[in-house]
């Protein structure tokens, strides 16, 4: 029997009952990855050998009734822009290939100290910007639905790794939809929290006022467990957040609002239809749908494309060959950053350093980056004032199905509007999730995407399990041969 | 002026490094300092407190809602290629300090007091020459240590004024317990911005920069050399361009600075890894009522003591103890001329002769105003005062008991040095006659005489007045 | 709205050494991205004050406790260039 589909819980009670023990699950897992990695590319680099002491350990915990905790002995996977002590930690970027991190992220200390076992660190796009993982230095990762599409991005190796079997779990980072995006087209959960509940110490910065940590599973109680194991104050980052009270939604008679301005133009009919067929299900439920509009949705994409470069381009100034990186020799110090720059940095990680830089610099500053930032505002103020009528938010997570390999590396405005309905949430600082509820007409993973107010998460956690529970969903895709 | 003051914090600004001084290079780092992906600043609590303290103490209204901003440019010392600063809403604006120029009071007037990171330690290898180095060291020991800027408003007149300026705020967050206030360490460091104008024109002129200065007495020099400069180019309708200088200490003129690589435009903008920083009103109250005395309170209290403008500034400024110790002493003697002459003057003097830069321990100020009465109520002359301190700075003494014992009391019995002077008026009959023939200054060998019979004990301004009533 | 993106002066600003043939692709690139800003920069929005916290969480300050966090070697390790304990670079021009 397959255990790798399994719920954390589930695989818990086997390790407890003594039906199963962690070194046999983590064999199967990288037998799984021996079989798929080939064809996906979802892990960059696989822990395997080091983990047979680890996983040892774990046996001899269960056997002795001292595991850890739920997570004890599950093999989850990390992307490669979050720092493991005395591993590469590369960005998917020529720049970072050699770079070996001297210390953990928060999240991956609380991990350890989970007992969690590392399977590996996973592909994204260069620096987390995209939306494909054709961004990647080392090749993109593969759709295991349809190896002949693209994963999504930029967490695309984290989440093809859940959609394939090869971890339990896997963490990613979500600075406009990086989470969300790819787990909707890999078929697996997606869990963005509220800005700020996860530390980012450690996590290599995109844009630090829209980036933050969550994970992707195969089921919604998994991202549950993660997300409270995760979770949490850490003096590491000044913008983690004390615990505070916030009056929570409903999870019965909730009144859930579908944004008209997410089922307009560039959806998909598809994706339409996903949300209008999961919408019936809440009714039934007992759950009220109305719709409400938040203009300023429209905004969304030139708002973040404003905001996430401006920071990008200040957050990667830092790699320029100086204390760590790949350095290209130049004449003087300043040539040598030069050179690094222009050799480390492929040309989507440029492209959004030179816009960053352009919309900061003197005299366009007011009407580019300072107008992002009184529109952001602004829009928060729409989604309060919405949330005092609504409960949940619901919208498409992607505005189709995963595309194919190059379909939109040509026309980067349309790459850029796959994050349409994701880009709120960041903006906003809110929770969301991307829950898979069904196929496309091409026979591919098609999600909903719901939102509630910020530091609401276990409550939004809560009712999407609810939802789960009545969707019927099986995130087992079979992998084909490498068409591509 | 633009100062740079570095603050005497355990840890960094940013992040928890030891701010400690070693010889080690790259000792006190930690993935936020040194830059690292992934690395988080976070401010220190205490660089708050002291930067508040010291707004608050130069009468700037603090910024409740302030935020950090990052300042862009490349430069291989700046380990995040920007550094976090405060742009438009600094801890401080709008305040001013009471100097003393000249023996008189004037006030400088501050823009801003905002706070930020330092850099990490360059050193150019390969010669002497920054422009003919081979390769660049660089040590980021330093990078991350808090620094306040304080920024002046551009109405400094004089290298003198600038001086006292920086005098004056050295001696503040000396007293205010927030910096080492070093200047030789660079605790302290500061750029002059200086224009010429014409007399009558409403506007300043063209601002140039000048960098590199490393003590006052270069301070001084710089404004000096920089103000000849542009007046004579001012003569000879030359326009002067802006610029950044470099003060050459050992040519003592400035010269153009190649400017940094990158440019000027420095691409502020709120960094998002630290929200806004709110000040509570506790917070400021709390610092409000710890504050402990300002130097110019301190020189007002000298001032009120008796002390001239420029004595009670010089006493403010001097180590701690001659403040206290005079303090004590005058209260005593209630002579603060003759306090602080003997304090500044001859203490301090035999002090550094010694090598010692504070008095012993067992010095009381009781034992001082017992040499300085005795000095002045002529019991013992002004050198054996000297004599008697310099005993007490070697060892545990009764500055009284001491006159007694080493026969340093003078005379000053008429009738015993009346019987002394007939003495030596006998046996000179001819010295008399050649005063009496105008050679005067043989009064003085009179004198001598006297004192000499007398074994030195004789006061020797009573001898001469019984000698003279006696000549004539 | 749209100036005429100055591309050399940018990438000097970003320190990035591009060819000729990049500067033209991404001139072209970033002027189509600058374009479709125009509805949003011509806006008219309420000047607020702005929090870059998108919750507006209080700042939580540190406490000035020191604590060594990487050892010497550690800093070093990941060095393209190092000599008696510090990191080398090319010249640099003050
Ligand atoms: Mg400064
Ligand atoms: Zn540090």
């Amino acid at each position: 029997m397959n255990h790798y589909k399994l719920s954390i819980s589930e695989i818990n009670k086997l390790f407890k009952d003594k039906k199963l023990k962690p070194s046999e699950l983590y064999s199967e897992v990288f037998e799984r990855a021996a079989n798929t990695e080939s064809i996906i590319h979802g892990h960059l680099t696989l822990f395997q050998d080091e983990n047979i002491k680890k996983a040892a350990d774990a046996d001899k915990r269960y056997e002795n009734g001292t595991e850890l905790g739920i997570l004890d002995g599950i093999p989850i996977a990390i992307k490669d822009n979050i720092n493991i002590a005395g591993y590469a930690t590369t960005c998917s970027s020529q720049m970072l290939s050699n770079y070996i991190s001297p210390y953990d992220a928060t999240v991956i200390t609380k991990l350890k100290d989970e007992g969690v076992m590392f399977t590996g660190k996973t592909n994204l796009d260069e620096f987390a910007m995209g939306s494909s993982t054709e961004n990647s230095a080392f090749g993109p990762t593969k759709n295991p639905w349809d190896p002949s599409r693209v994963p999504g991005g930029s967490s695309g190796g984290s989440a093809a790794v859940v959609s394939a079997g090869s971890a339990i779990a896997s963490l990613g980072s979500d600075t406009g939809g990086s989470i969300r995006q790819p787990a909707s087209f890999c078929g697996v959960v997606g869990f963005k929290p509220t800005y700020g509940t996860v530390s980012r110490f450690g996590l290599v910065a995109f844009a630090s006022s829209l980036d933050q940590i969550g994970p992707i599973t195969n089921n919604v109680e998994d991202s549950k467990i993660l997300f409270n194991s995760m979770k949490g104050f850490d003096p590491f980052d000044a913008t983690s957040g004390k615990e505070s009270k916030t009056k929570q939604p409903k999870l019965k008679n909730a009144k859930i609002g579908i944004i008209k301005e997410l089922m307009e133009d560039g959806i998909s009919e598809d994706a339409k239809l996903e949300v209008q067929k999961v919408a019936k299900l809440l009714e039934s439920q007992g759950h009220e749908i109305v719709e409400v509009s938040l203009p300023l949705t429209k905004m969304s994409i030139s708002i973040y494309y404003l905001i996430a470069p401006a920071e990008c381009s200040a957050n990667l100034s830092r790699f320029d060959g100086v204390r760590y990186g790949n350095r290209v020799a130049g004449n003087t110090s300043y040539e040598m950053m030069e050179n690094t720059r222009a050799e480390g940095f492929g040309p989507e990680v440029k492209k959004r350093i030179l816009l960053g830089t352009y919309a900061l610099s003197a005299g366009y500053y007011d009407a580019f980056y300072g107008q992002a930032l009184k529109a952001r505002a602004m829009m928060k103020k729409e989604f309060t004032e919405t949330y005092k009528e609504v409960d949940y938010l619901i919208s498409p997570t992607t505005p189709s199905d995963p595309f194919k390999f190059g379909e939109k590396s040509d026309n980067q405005l349309e790459m850029y509007m796959s994050d349409l309905c994701t880009i709120p949430a960041n903006l906003v600082g809110m929770p969301a999730i991307s829950i898979p509820t069904g196929l496309s007409s091409n026979g591919l993973p098609l999600s909903v995407q719901i939102m509630s107010p910020a530091n609401t998460d276990n409550t939004l956690l809560e009712f999407s399990q609810k939802l789960e529970s009545v969707v019927s969903f099986t995130s087992l895709p079979e992998i084909k041969g490498d068409v591509s | 002026m633009e100062t740079h003051v570095e603050l005497k914090t355990n840890s960094k600004m940013f992040c928890r490094c030891n701010v400690v001084e070693t010889d080690k290079p790259n000792e006190n780092l930690c993935p936020t300092c040194l830059g690292l992906p992934g690395s988080l600043p976070v401010p220190n609590k205490r660089a708050i407190e002291f930067i508040t303290l010291l707004a608050l103490s130069t009468k700037c209204q603090i910024t409740t809602d302030g935020m950090f901003h990052r300042k862009n440019y490349f430069y291989p010392d700046l380990p995040k290629n920007y550094q976090i600063s405060q742009f438009d809403l600094p801890v401080g604006t709008e305040g001013s300090l009471e100097i003393v120029v000249n023996g008189e009071f004037s006030t400088v007037e501050i823009e801003r007091v905002h706070m930020e990171e330092d850099t990490g330690k360059s050193t150019h290898i390969g010669s002497g020459r920054i422009d003919s180095a081979t390769s660049t060291h660089l040590d980021f020991n330093r990078a991350g240590i808090p620094l306040v800027e304080v920024v002046t408003k551009p109405l400094i007149k004089s290298s003198k004024e600038a001086v006292s300026y920086i005098e004056e705020l050295r001696q503040l967050v000396i007293d205010l317990d927030i910096s080492e206030g070093k200047l030789e360490k660079g605790n302290l460091r500061f750029d002059a911005n200086i224009s010429v104008a014409y007399e009558n024109d409403d506007e300043l002129g063209t601002k140039v920069e000048i960098k590199n200065m490393n003590s006052l007495r270069s301070l001084e020099k710089a404004i000096e050399y920089e103000i000849s400069r542009q007046t004579k180019m001012l003569n000879n309708n030359e326009t002067i361009i802006q610029e950044t200088r470099h003060w050459d200490e050992k040519k003592e003129v400035t010269s153009s600075m190649r400017s940094k690589e990158g440019s000027a435009d420095y691409r502020y903008f709120s960094d998002p890894d630290i929200p806004n920083m709110i000040l509570s009103e506790d917070f400021i109250d709390k610092i409000k009522n710890n504050m402990p005395v300002l130097p110019s309170e301190k020189r007002n209290t000298f001032i009120n003591s008796g002390l001239s403008i420029e004595e009670a500034n010089s006493i403010g400024k001097s180590p701690k103890w001659m403040g206290e110790l005079y303090k004590s002493v005058s209260d005593i003697t209630n002579d603060s001329k003759t306090t602080f002459n003997w304090i500044t003057g001859e203490l301090q003097g035999q002090l550094r002769k010694l090598g010692e830069t504070s008095p012993p321990e067992w010095m009381t100020a009781e034992q001082l105003a017992e040499i300085i009465s005795l000095v002045k109520n002529d019991k013992i002359s002004f050198t054996s005062g000297k004599e008697i301190l310099a005993e007490l700075i070697e060892e545990k003494i009764n500055p009284e008991e001491y006159a007694i014992s080493n026969k340093l009391i003078q005379e000053n019995d008429t009738e015993e040095i009346s019987k002394m002077v007939k003495e030596i008026i006998k046996e000179n009959s001819e010295v008399l006659e050649r005063i009496a023939n105008g050679e005067e200054k043989l009064i003085g060998f009179l004198v001598g005489q006297v004192i000499k019979l007398s074994n030195g004990k004789v006061n020797p301004s009573v001898a001469k007045e019984l000698l003279l009533k006696e000549i004539k | 709205m749209t100036d005429k993106i100055d591309i050399k002066n940018v990438a000097k600003l970003a320190a990035l050494n591009l060819t000729t043939e990049e500067e033209n692709k991404l001139e072209k690139d970033l002027s189509m991205i600058i374009d479709h800003f125009a509805a949003l920069s011509e806006m008219n929005l309420p000047d607020e004050k702005i929090s870059i916290h998108p919750l507006g969480t209080p700042l939580n300050l540190a406490d000035d406790e020191a604590i060594i966090f990487l050892s010497h070697e550690e800093a070093l390790s990941n060095a393209p260039e190092s000599s008696d304990g510090q990191f080398v670079v090319p010249p640099s021009l003050d």
